[in-house]
């Protein structure tokens, strides 16, 4: 074999003996506590041991859904920040850019995700659809329609929706902030 | 040794190593000096040194055909999957009848069939259930995957191996990829040289389309399969998982893509780019990996011999416009988050608490960190953030370190002011 | 994107409404490569190998996995201790002593049923006397190590003529190695060059032009407006742009940055994507779409005035493309490709479809310059690539060593790569002059000097080449057979295929520093 150990003697810094912690469950434990969430975001870990597996609620202080809480559930997997983190709607909410199935348009979920970017990243994209959903790209191509056709019935149909009602046939679930 | 020669006397015959030997007889010019000609590094070649190879696949084959061929005698070889007739046009080990069984398996025994003395152990199935012991034993690791996620847990793996107090802990890695008439080959240093995981932003990633791209507006043949993988299988088929394997399952994403094509007049949803889309097929011909597997060998045999220098440390071979190749050095990253980032040995008092250690952090004056996040490879021991994770480890706060930790034990520390963390090993008095 | 199309074209051929069928099945992982019309040359052809070497049989593996249509090993050795050792298509110890040729075929036939193989144990020297038109019968032959009288023989009978095969030589000693090609000429249709075609935003086909200046973007409905394909938006600004600057499209910096300016106050939210890739793509405006001078240079080709309906179908087309191009718009033929971009479906289809039409129309009178008949499949491939078009010229094997004054050129261009080629030249001619002795560097540093011309200087990486040599003269080591074997198939296939673009000349390899080179 090649001496490679006698090349090790001369580097410094390299030669000691590193965790066994894995690259993705370090990076997440950075995200984590290095997140820098305002009042109105929220993470809850069912299991406080298991980081890959939590939730985040969002509770709007302003715009259109203001006054609802709105919970997506975060699943990471040991290929991150490779993957991104898989994000779905936990409730059925009537917005553009939310299907029934949870699923999110939200372009750094998928398309555009970079190992570069974090949690944080994904959780501020998060609540700026609830500021500012857009209706050019939807999900929900129903809300979509309504939003920029006729944006006061589309603001009745997000308060109607938010309490728990009916809109065209589909009951959405009550997200009111208690 | 005397038992040894015993055993391949049978297989070793006079001439079969005359190819091989002219280049361990004698050094060329830009041999190292260290190289000892002869029979010494013929016996630990032949004799001692012991092979590991990841993936017996495309590339797997052919490393497993090489390796045999230039001597290595003690070779094993993992792999998780199964044959399937899409594999016959390059992994040549395979013939029709075996598809359905264990690549492993069948590889090693064809090649202990073909290259008469050589010892192949298979093993059939992940890279995850071995532990530091297993891969302690082998001397060199050649990784012939197709899995970004494999290649993450073996390069850290064989980086964590490394031991400052024991020099056979460091394991070189040498890794290999191909796609289409593109490859490359590299050769991985664990601690030493950049890792796997120091390149990770070079990867290419497969394409992804908008989610609403998939859902209102589709253009392109691609946007109508994903519809149908990503949100009408989940949808309609409920929990049922999706298995790209199963002929049904693509039969029903390629009908429904087929016809959501149709109703938005787009052209070309075919079966086989259904397949394509969904199992993310990379092309994958023989002649690639033989180029790639050819190189990583010969990496592993100078490597095993010193008979000439080996690659430092990337090579990529483009061949879609004449044969381009381009050999580098890539670089080490500081803040890779296997191999770069400070390690510190600390030593103090098994009374002392986590919030003790903490301090003591924060007070070092060379490491300058602030707010530290601790935790061990099993749980976490104190998180700064966010508040739920705070006071979940709260309590952790006033116990003794020693209770968490064991005595040589480790603990990661992240906080906002590293380039990504700091491994502590932590020894009692 | 490129791979896209790829899948699209490999799939043509194939039933689209049910599983493919076993052989599509296996040759799945390269008909996303090369697809069906590559695959059936490569089932049309005939390759002869000389000797049954490690390397030989590593080329020979790589093209009978992918399923050429035949392969004979021309060999009358037998096998020797020596062989047995390195190389995976003898069988051991239980090979000696038998024909190469035979156990080499024996044991390559096994990879691929659909394959036919021929084990021939005569001798070359022979057939070059008697019955050479055997050997022209190949499409390609490929020697590795050959005895230098007898290459120089082969390469001489298949130089004579055009139609004859393509000659692969290749030479290894040890960790170096070099292989070359020699062909009159080789064409290309389907290049899979990275460049995409020109969209001609600078030069809109009328059916575009109409469709641009018939939409209303002021009041059009704002979720349109945020749909429209940044195509339809270029073609309509530019129009805007020229009428108020004497037809003229953006000139200057500033003009350009004022027309980028110009399309961005076109939005009518912040947040319109198909703006901003409008934005980036603007080059297309004021960058003139005109005839590539890489394909302008292929008309000059001899070969266009010379034109026979004999000629191959290669060059009326080639001339038809010529005469296309001597009328307006002066450009190559309209692809049909439209790359994806932000846009509605309706939108980008109702796009798709004016390019459809309009490459239809351009073709058709394309077509009406040909001169001779040519399947319309070949016509749809040969438009549609256009801008990739190759025309290779190669040279005859020995060619740059009979031409001491070439090869001083090349030690300046490529000093590395020449100095293993010298070394290897020297190796040769040496092993003829004094068969079984071992060759000294001294010896292969004169038999080199004797290639340059008086007086010149080796490369400077000379010594460590020929020191490698005189260290593994008659090495034929396995991972050196194995990357070659790699190497020459894949430049075998591109030359069967036609398709990619192989290498025109020598390619060597140094397997101790892990590099590849051209000369």
């Amino acid at each position: 074999m090649i001496k490679i150990w006698s090349m090790k003697k001369n580097e410094d810094a390299a030669a000691k003996k590193k965790p066994k912690t894995s690259a993705a469950q370090i990076r997440v434990q950075k995200d984590l506590t290095e997140l820098d969430l305002p009042s109105t975001m929220k993470t809850n870990f069912p299991d406080p041991a298991d980081l890959l597996n939590f939730s985040l609620t969002i509770t709007p202080d302003e715009g259109m859904y203001r006054g609802g809480a709105f919970t997506f559930s975060f699943a990471i997997n040991t290929n991150y920040p490779h993957d991104p983190p898989k994000v779905k709607c936990t409730q059925t909410i009537y917005h553009p850019n939310v299907d029934l199935e949870g699923n999110v348009c939200l372009n750094i979920l998928r398309e555009d995700w970079k190992p570069v970017l974090n949690l944080n990243s994904v959780m501020v994209g998060l609540q700026y659809l609830f500021l500012e959903p857009n209706a050019d790209d939807p999900l929900n191509k129903d809300a979509a329609l309504e939003m920029s056709k006729n944006r006061d019935q589309f603001l009745n149909n997000v308060k109607a929706s938010m309490r728990g009602g009916h809109i065209k046939g589909t009951q959405y679930d009550n997200v009111l902030a208690r | 040794m005397s038992s040894q020669s015993a055993s391949t006397s049978n297989t070793d015959w006079p001439g079969r190593y005359h190819h091989i030997d002219q280049v361990l007889n004698s050094p060329g010019p830009r041999t190292d000096p260290a190289f000892l000609a002869g029979d010494g590094v013929k016996d630990f070649l032949r004799h001692q040194a012991k092979i590991l190879v990841i993936g017996a696949g495309g590339l797997g084959c052919e490393i497993l055909a090489n390796l045999a061929l230039t001597g290595f005698k003690d070779i094993h070889v993992i792999d998780m999957d199964t044959i399937d007739i899409s594999n016959l046009n390059r992994q040549f080990l395979f013939r029709t009848k075996d598809v359905g069984k264990p690549k492993a398996t069948v590889a090693a025994e064809f090649i202990m069939k073909r290259v008469p003395g050589v010892k192949v152990t298979p093993y059939f199935g992940k890279i995850q259930d071995k532990d530091d012991n297993y891969y302690m034993q082998f001397n060199l690791v050649i990784c012939g995957l197709d899995s970004v996620e494999a290649r993450r847990w073996m390069n850290a793996t064989l980086v964590n191996l490394v031991d400052p107090e024991n020099p056979e802990s460091l394991k070189p890695l040498i890794d290999g990829g191909t796609e289409g008439f593109k490859g490359q080959a590299r050769v991985i240093l664990p601690t030493i040289t950049s890792c796997y995981e120091c390149s990770l932003d070079m990867l290419n990633k497969p394409t992804a389309f908008p989610i609403c791209t998939i859902a209102n507006t589709p253009r392109l043949p691609e946007h109508c399969i994903e519809w149908a993988s990503v949100l009408e299988w989940p949808r309609v088929q409920g929990d049922k998982k999706m298995d790209t394997d199963d002929p049904e399952h693509i039969g029903w994403l390629f009908s429904v893509a087929a016809a959501r094509a149709k109703e938005f007049n787009i052209e070309g949803v075919t079966w086989s780019l259904t397949q394509g889309v969904v199992k993310n097929i990379i092309p994958a011909i023989a002649s690639t990996n033989a180029i790639i597997s050819a190189a990583c060998c010969n990496e592993a045999f100078k490597i095993a011999t010193s008979s000439a220098a080996y690659l430092n440390n990337y090579f990529m071979l483009i061949g879609t416009e004449g044969v381009y190749s381009y050999t580098f050095e890539h670089e080490k990253r500081d803040d890779c988050p296997v191999c770069g980032g400070e390690a510190l040995e600390l030593t103090f008092s098994a009374d002392l608490t986590v919030e003790g250690l903490i301090e003591m952090l924060v007070e070092k004056q060379d490491i300058q960190i602030k707010k530290p996040s601790l935790s061990s490879p099993k749980s976490q021991i104190y998180l700064q953030a966010p508040p739920q994770l705070e006071e979940a480890t709260r309590p952790n706060l006033a116990k003794r370190v020693s209770e968490l930790v064991p005595n040589g034990g480790e603990v990661t520390v992240t906080a906002s002011t590293l380039p990504f963390s700091l491994s502590l090993r932590i020894t009692y008095t | 994107m490129a791979e896209s199309l790829n899948i699209e074209n490999a799939t043509v051929t194939i039933a689209t409404d049910a599983q493919p069928d076993n052989k599509t099945r296996r040759y799945d992982r390269q008909l996303r490569l090369w697809a069906a019309t590559g695959q059936s040359a490569l089932e049309n052809s005939r390759i002869l190998v000389i000797s049954g070497s490690a390397t030989s049989t590593s080329i020979l593996k790589n093209l009978v996995l992918p399923g050429i249509g035949h392969f004979t090993i021309l060999d009358n050795e037998k096998v020797s201790p020596e062989d047995a050792g390195n190389n995976f298509f003898l069988e051991g110890q239980s090979s000696i002593g038998k024909s190469r040729a035979e156990e080499a075929v024996r044991l390559l036939a096994e990879l691929n049923d659909s394959v036919e193989s021929k084990a021939d144990t005569s001798n070359l020297e022979d057939i070059l006397e008697k019955n050479s038109s055997y050997l022209t019968s190949f499409t390609i032959v490929i020697a590795h190590n050959l005895d230098p009288k007898l290459l120089d023989r082969l390469s001489t009978l298949l130089w004579s003529d055009v139609s004859h095969p393509t000659l692969v030589v290749v030479r290894s000693a040890g960790f170096l190695a070099e292989f070359f090609i020699q062909f009159h000429e080789h064409p290309i249709i389907e290049s899979h060059s990275e460049t995409a075609p020109s969209l001609r935003l600078d030069k809109a086909f009328p059916a575009l032009l109409d469709y641009s200046l018939s939409l209303d973007f002021e009041t059009m409905d704002p979720t349109d407006h945020t749909h429209v394909p940044y195509v339809i938006i270029l073609v309509r600004a530019l129009e805007d742009w020229k009428k108020s600057h004497e037809g003229k499209p953006p000139q200057t910096y500033l003009e350009k940055k004022a027309f980028k300016e110009g399309v961005l106050a076109m939005k009518i939210k912040f947040d319109e994507e198909n703006f901003d890739e409008a934005e980036s793509q603007a080059y297309r405006c004021w960058t003139e779409t005109t005839v590539p001078s890489e394909i302008a240079s292929l008309f000059q080709y001899p070969a266009l005035s010379s034109l026979s309906p004999s000629s191959p179908p290669f060059f009326h087309l080639l001339a038809a493309l010529q005469k296309f191009t001597l009328e307006p718009p002066y450009t190559l033929p309209l692809t049909s490709t439209l790359p994806d971009m932000k846009a509605n479906t309706t939108s980008y289809i109702h796009l798709q479809k004016l390019y459809k039409a309009r490459a239809e129309e351009e073709k058709e009178r394309f077509k009406s310059f040909l001169t001779v008949p040519v399947d319309d499949s070949i016509v749809d491939t040969f438009v549609k690539n256009a801008h990739g078009l190759k025309v290779l010229r190669g040279r005859k094997w020995g060619a740059l060593d009979a031409d001491p004054t070439a090869l001083a050129n090349a030690i300046s261009t490529s000093s590395k790569q020449v100095a293993i080629h010298l070394s290897l030249s020297a190796l040769t001619a040496l092993i003829m002059k004094q068969p079984g002795v071992a060759p000294t560097i001294e010896a292969l540093t004169q038999e080199a000097q004797s290639l340059l011309p008086p007086g010149s200087e080796f490369p400077e990486e000379f010594s460590d080449a020929v020191g490698e040599v005189a260290r593994a003269p008659t090495a034929d080591l396995p991972n050196t057979a194995a990357l070659l074997g790699g190497l020459v198939a894949q430049e075998v296939i591109k030359m069967i295929t036609k398709q990619y673009v192989p290498i025109e000349s020598y390619c060597v390899v140094d397997l101790v520093e892990t590099w590849t080179g051209i000369i």
